[in-house]
Formats: C-alpha cells, sequence, structure tokens
C-alpha cells in the first residue's frame, strides 16, 4: 500500500485538485465508519459514467472505482455533500447526477408526477360524482310518459310487485 | 368515451413516444461535457518511459491534442496508428497521450510494439482523467494554443474526426 502510494506521489506530480474546482473544504473531515457510511451514502448519488444507469457505488468498473475513491478522499479532507457532488457535475454535467436537480427540463422530472397524481386524483373524483348523480338522472328517464307499448309492458312488469 | 379524457390520453402518449423516439438514435454512453470553452484542468505527470513530467501549462502555444487510452481498452488498438501517424506530419499540433488504471511496463510494450511519436502520461488513480470527465477510453480532448478546452470526441479517432476537431483548436 505504501509503495502504490509513493508510486502514485512519484508518477503525479501534480493533478487538477478539487480546491482549483470547489474551492477550500466547508466542512469537518471524516474517519472510520463515518467516512465509510458517507463514502456509500454520496456513492449511491453518483451515476457510473461507463454503466447503464448504475450507481459508482453499486459499480464494478474501474472508472467507477475510480470516482469512489475520490469521493472518499475528498470526505477525508473535510469536503461536504454538496461540494463533492458539484465537483464531480463540474467535469461530467448533471449526467452524473441520479437525483436531477430542481432546475431546466430537469425540474419536469419533479413536477409531471406530481401534476399526474393530481389529475388523477381530480378525475377519480369528478367520476365518483358523476356516478352519485347517475341513478337519480336514471329513476327521472324513468318516470317520463311513454307511448312505447313495450316500454310500458316492461314498467308494468318491473313494477309488479 | 369522455372526449376529454381520450384528448388528454392521447397528448400523454404523444409526449411519452416523443421522448423514447427521440432518445433512440443516442448513444447511452455520450455525455456532453460541460468544459467546452472552459480552462483545461491543470495537471502534470510523468512520461512512461523518458521519467519527464510534462506540464499542461507548457504546452500552451499550440493546438493540444489530449487522449485518454489504456492498454486494457480494445478500440485503443485500433485508433492508436491513427494518432501516430497524424502526429509525424503536424508538427504544429501537441499530441499528448494519458493512460489511466494500467501498469508502465505494459504501455511501454504497446508503445513498443506500435510506435509512438508523442509524450504518453501515466494517470495512475484516473484524477487527471475524472477531472475532464472521461467517461469511458478512447476519449479525446482538443485543447486550443490558450488553453481552452474546444471539443471532446468519445470513442476511436479517425483522421476526419480528428482534423474536424483540431480546426476548432486551431
Amino acid at each position: 500500500m505504501i509503495a502504490t502510494l509513493f508510486l502514485l506521489a512519484f508518477l503525479q506530480i501534480k493533478v487538477p485538485d478539487a480546491a482549483q474546482i470547489v474551492g477550500q473544504p466547508q466542512g469537518q473531515p471524516l474517519t472510520g465508519q463515518q467516512l465509510e457510511r458517507r463514502t456509500m451514502e454520496i456513492s449511491s448519488e453518483l451515476r457510473c459514467p461507463v454503466c447503464q444507469g448504475l450507481a459508482i457505488g453499486d459499480s464494478p468498473s474501474i472508472m467507477a472505482a475510480n470516482m469512489k475513491a475520490q469521493v472518499r478522499e475528498l470526505l477525508e479532507r473535510g469536503y461536504t455533500e454538496p461540494q463533492i457532488l458539484s465537483y464531480f457535475e463540474k467535469s461530467y454535467g448533471q449526467f452524473v447526477l441520479l437525483k436531477p436537480k430542481f432546475q431546466g427540463v430537469n425540474a419536469l422530472v419533479w413536477i409531471l408526477p406530481l401534476l399526474a397524481l393530481a389529475a388523477g386524483f381530480i378525475l377519480v373524483v369528478s367520476k365518483a360524482k358523476k356516478l352519485e348523480t347517475a341513478p337519480v338522472k336514471a329513476a327521472a328517464a324513468a318516470e317520463e310518459p311513454t307511448d312505447d307499448p313495450y316500454l310500458a309492458r316492461v314498467r308494468e312488469m318491473v313494477d309488479k310487485p | 368515451m369522455n372526449k376529454t379524457v381520450l384528448i388528454i390520453g392521447v397528448v400523454i402518449v404523444a409526449v411519452v413516444v416523443f421522448v423514447l423516439f427521440a432518445g433512440l438514435g443516442k448513444d447511452p454512453q455520450h455525455i456532453d461535457s460541460p468544459l467546452i470553452g472552459k480552462p483545461a484542468p491543470p495537471f502534470a505527470l510523468k512520461a512512461v518511459g523518458s521519467g519527464e513530467t510534462i506540464d499542461l501549462d507548457s504546452l500552451r502555444g499550440k493546438p493540444v491534442v489530449l487522449n485518454f487510452w489504456a492498454t486494457w481498452c480494445g478500440p485503443c488498438y485500433e485508433e492508436h496508428p491513427t494518432l501516430v501517424a497524424n502526429a509525424r506530419v503536424l508538427p504544429n499540433v501537441q499530441f499528448v497521450g494519458v493512460v489511466f488504471n494500467d501498469t508502465e511496463d505494459k504501455i511501454m510494450r504497446f508503445l513498443a510494439e506500435r510506435g509512438t511519436a508523442y509524450p504518453t502520461l501515466l494517470d495512475g488513480n484516473g484524477k487527471t482523467a475524472i477531472a475532464y470527465g472521461v467517461g469511458g477510453v478512447p476519449e479525446t480532448y482538443f485543447i486550443n494554443p490558450s488553453g481552452t478546452i474546444v471539443a471532446k470526441f468519445e470513442g476511436p479517432l479517425t483522421t476526419e474526426a480528428l482534423q474536424a476537431n483540431l480546426e476548432k483548436a486551431r
């Protein structure tokens, strides 16, 4: 492990740093179980760019593993969840966020299901009201006088106790 | 059937069909890069073989073709001859290869067998690739002489695609 870290430090003189992209950490550095838990939670919110709709936390791909390692490192350094999501969004765009932001066309993802639910509710209520009034109309229609001998015969049979 | 319900149903189905149809021809792996028009994320990485440090900032002044690849990537074998051939005839363009999640000996063997005409850098843990929003390999970024990313190309490059994107970087 130490040898690998040393090799990486030797090979990489300077890599793009989060501080250049999202500024200084705004939270507390995490360690231990809290670090593991938060790494998994944030990894479940980021889309793996080489997979079909998988979060980086669920993907076995190399790219997802790299991104998850980056999430862990940023949490260790004290970066907050919004900062970390913003860090990945700056390079991958909103594509990388599994939970789309409430803005622009993406807002429709949040609004449309609520609208559909409201429309369904209105439809059910209006239909229920119609059903309530329907028997009254039928009864009213039944009382209308008729010249039709067949209908008169049917009414007579129905009314017969 | 209630006419209003029928119209609403037809509108909903039409919208869903339109959205699905619009997505039919799209590549699900394609990511629109938010970095187009933005400064290229800076990096300085060691070149495989020579050990020389290549700093992106030092490449200002000419267009840069930044190609992310790996020896475990099949299409990278396909595009490598195109990159080498073009690098040999375009001295005013700086080609740079960045390899991530790979080992130096495998890269050296790949380059020894297939030739090279530009520096290849090792991005050990993929941090540089993440900063560029690389979704898969091969992927190529075109950077203009002032250090701004002007284009991104996903998949194996052809000479035509290379020239078309280089035009944007000149």
